[in-house]
């Protein structure tokens, strides 16, 4: 029978029906993302930013390793091995050597992150491998970088090895030049090497997630009105809300640390005074990035725009400093940018607190450059902050 | 103070691009009035509180409110007033106390100076039982009531009310006309009111501006406004087959003052509308006019409205419903 063949009109209605509510969803929902710009041009950055970001701050050769090279000796194979890493430094750029004279200052300059190692040439040692006594060089690596140290303690030993095929006579029974390595530091495995990072992390959500913030979910709410009729001034409202922003992400990145200091096993070899300078770290830090967040999301009134920044700062301002995989391995430009990124301070004034227990006047430069970064945004942003709707 | 104004407003304008919100608004309050700001949704009501209250930088023209200019000194005069945007604004995570003593610190208040303004605030606006609650667990009518209170713990010279009113019931809408007349009774203080809705104008403004795109289309006092209309009653009629002969007719007609037709509706303003009602319908039979509906009523400020408009604020509102929230002000980003 034709009734039985065709299909029930009030089943076609119902998908009709299914149908038109269906298709109003998507367009609702299609509409609403049309009409915002920002996420659209964000959702098509996002991805490329990653890829140049994540791209460049993993896995690069590193160059231009600050080295200082002692060299004591004004004999013929001291000035060979200096020629060899001058080959190195001009090649493959791995490092690039600073001759000094004096020992002491080459080692201080490593602990105060200057150098990544000393290359130390003894005044003897084109003495000893004419007389074939166990000439020695010594080679000062700050190991707290393990990948870098890795990197500099093959490129010179190979650059020895280079030099003893050439020079030495074949049939001449030959002293090996010794490389004598002193690592500067206590072991530090990648595991701990992470804990700056992670309270650095720890830092920027918490700053992300208070401070400016909350201004933006008032705006949101369109409970702004309510204290911008008030006589509060801008810097009542812009400094108020970082303080507390500050209260705030203190107590979350001193928790972090001292949790992920438990887990990786990273001795508190320093006791209180560590701690304190820990603790500065982490308060300048966290100005910092609250008084950037300030400026950033000043103007902005909706939470869902927090949501993006927050991604793509954490990919400008996170993986290019240096918590994760060296500076040095970055391209120019990048390196470049890590020289105004906070984040690559904070890393790396932690580092020498926790790896090389270097007290505050060795990371006076950091703690400098956040000062200073902190001051400058905080001004910007209690300029640009808008006291009308 | 210089003189008894509360506020002067010379020339005010605010464009958005090339369209002027307020448009060359001029006009005085005096010290102690209840002044209401009517008219419909849009016809820029909340740019001009907000250009009053500092919020909105005035493109041109001045303002001088309480005691300073707006744009010259905005932090003096935010010391002197309180405003009750249109928009809720009260924090819902905190109690309806902490709304109010963190807002007296905002004023720079001490502390026994704010818990007696408190008390006494909350007192009366009948929130005392419910202080220490949360303004989430508030219903619309109470956490309006809040943020009058809390506007006035500094003791404003001259409070501001954007549409006090809007999404209340009727009964919450009663209380806070109540609270209103009570507040003026007991302090010196100037009110600046802006409504869409006649009846509260009515019943609570000493002088009434009625504003329509952007520009004062009429002031004075209620009563002032409504005598300046012909007649005192109005019969709105919906005539079938109305013509210009009919119009004519009706003018002719002793008791009749004037005439407004708009389709087929027609108003007319008379005298003692209940009495004359049966000879105008006598007539209208004898003109050929057929009447499907007739209805009296006592003017009213929409009839001031109607009489300077030729629109009813009702019609206007359907028109700008689009535009109830945030009264038309634009925000960028994302929304």
């Amino acid at each position: 029978m034709a009734a039985t063949r065709n299909p029930d009109p009030r089943i076609l209605r119902a998908i009709g029906v299914f149908m038109i509510r269906l298709l109003a969803v998507i367009e609702r929902d299609l509409k609403k993302f049309k009409r915002n710009p920002l996420v659209i041009a964000m959702s098509v950055v996002m991805p490329i930013v990653y890829l140049i970001i994540l791209g460049n701050s993993f896995q690069g050769k590193l160059v231009s390793l600050p080295v200082a090279l002692v060299n004591q000796d004004s004999g013929p194979y001291a000035k060979r091995v200096a020629e060899n890493l001058r080959a190195v430094e001009a090649g493959p750029g791995t490092f690039s050597l600073l001759a000094m004279k004096d020992q002491s200052q080459a080692l201080e300059g490593i602990k105060k992150g200057i150098y990544k190692a000393a290359v130390i040439i003894p005044p003897d040692f084109s003495k000893k491998v004419v007389l074939k006594s166990g000439p020695e060089i010594g080679l000062f690596l700050d190991n707290t970088d393990g990948i870098s140290s890795e990197n500099i303690r093959n490129i010179v030993n190979a650059a020895l090895r280079s030099m003893k095929t050439e020079y030495v006579p074949i049939r001449e029974k030959y002293e090996d030049v010794q490389l004598r390595e002193i690592d500067l530091y206590a072991k530090v495995d990648y595991y701990q090497s992470l804990v700056p990072g992670v309270v650095i992390m720890a830092i920027f959500l918490g700053t992300l997630t208070s401070g400016a913030f909350n201004l933006v979910m008032d705006r949101f709410l369109g409970i702004d009105e309510s204290y911008l009729l008030t006589p509060l001034s801008k810097s009542h409202i812009v400094g108020g809300l970082v303080i507390s922003g500050l209260s705030i992400t203190t107590i979350i990145a001193v928790f972090i640390f001292t949790v992920s200091m438990f887990i990786t096993g990273i001795p508190f070899s320093k006791g209180i005074e560590q701690c304190a300078s820990i603790f500065i770290i982490i308060v300048l830090t966290t100005l910092c990035l609250l008084s950037l967040m300030f400026v950033i999301l000043g103007r902005v009134d909706h939470p869902r725009i927090v949501g993006i920044l927050s991604g793509f700062l954490n990919v400008i301002l996170f993986f290019p400093s240096g918590a994760v995989y060296p500076i040095a391995s970055f391209p120019g430009w990048l390196r470049n940018f890590a020289k105004i990124n906070p984040e690559a301070y904070a890393v790396d004034a932690l580092k020498a607190i926790l790896f090389k227990n270097a007290n505050l006047t060795y990371i006076a430069g950091d703690i400098v450059f956040l000062l200073v970064f902190t001051g400058v945004m905080m001004t910007l942003a209690i300029l640009t902050f808008k006291r009308t709707i | 103070m210089q003189n008894n104004k509360a506020i002067t407003v010379t020339g005010i304008t605010k464009k958005y691009g090339s369209v002027a919100a307020v448009d060359n608004v001029s006009f005085s309050v005096d010290d102690g009035e209840f002044f209401g700001f009517l008219g419909p949704n849009g016809a820029g009501k909340t740019t001009l509180i907000r250009m009053l209250t500092t919020l909105l930088k005035p493109t041109s023209g001045t303002a001088i409110v309480a005691c300073c200019d707006v744009t010259k000194e905005p932090a003096s005069v935010r010391r002197e007033i309180g405003v009750v945007p249109q928009a809720m604004t009260s924090d819902l995570d905190l109690t309806g106390y902490e709304n109010m003593d963190i807002y007296g610190r905002f004023y720079g208040l001490g502390s026994r100076e704010r818990t007696q303004q408190t008390a006494y605030l909350l007192e009366t606006v009948g929130l005392t039982s419910r202080a220490h609650d949360l303004v989430a667990t508030y219903s619309g009518g109470m956490r309006r009531r809040l943020e009058i209170a809390r506007v006035l713990v500094h003791k404003p010279k001259i409070l501001f009310l954007d549409e006090p009113t809007i999404g209340l019931d009727p009964q919450s809408r009663h209380v806070v006309w109540n609270f209103l007349e009570q507040l003026m009774a007991d302090n010196a203080m100037t009110i600046f009111l802006s409504t869409h809705y006649m009846e509260e104008a009515e019943a609570l403004c000493d002088k009434v501006a009625i504003i329509d795109a952007g520009k004062i289309v009429v002031l004075g006092s209620p009563a002032d406004l409504k005598a300046q209309i012909p007649g005192n009653d109005i019969i709105s009629l919906l005539i079938d087959g109305l013509s210009d002969h009919i119009t004519a007719m009706l003018n002719g007609l002793p008791f009749v003052h004037q005439v407004k037709t708009e389709d087929n509706s027609i108003r007319v303003y008379v005298d003692s509308g209940a009495k004359n009602l049966p000879p105008l319908l006598d007539a209208l039979k004898e003109s050929g006019g057929k009447v499907l509906s007739a209805t009296i009523h006592e003017q009213s400020l929409e009839d001031v409205f109607i009489h300077h408009t030729g629109k009813s604020i009702r019609e206007e509102e359907a028109k700008k419903v689009s535009f109830l929230v945030g009264a038309g002000i634009p925000r960028k980003w994302g929304r």
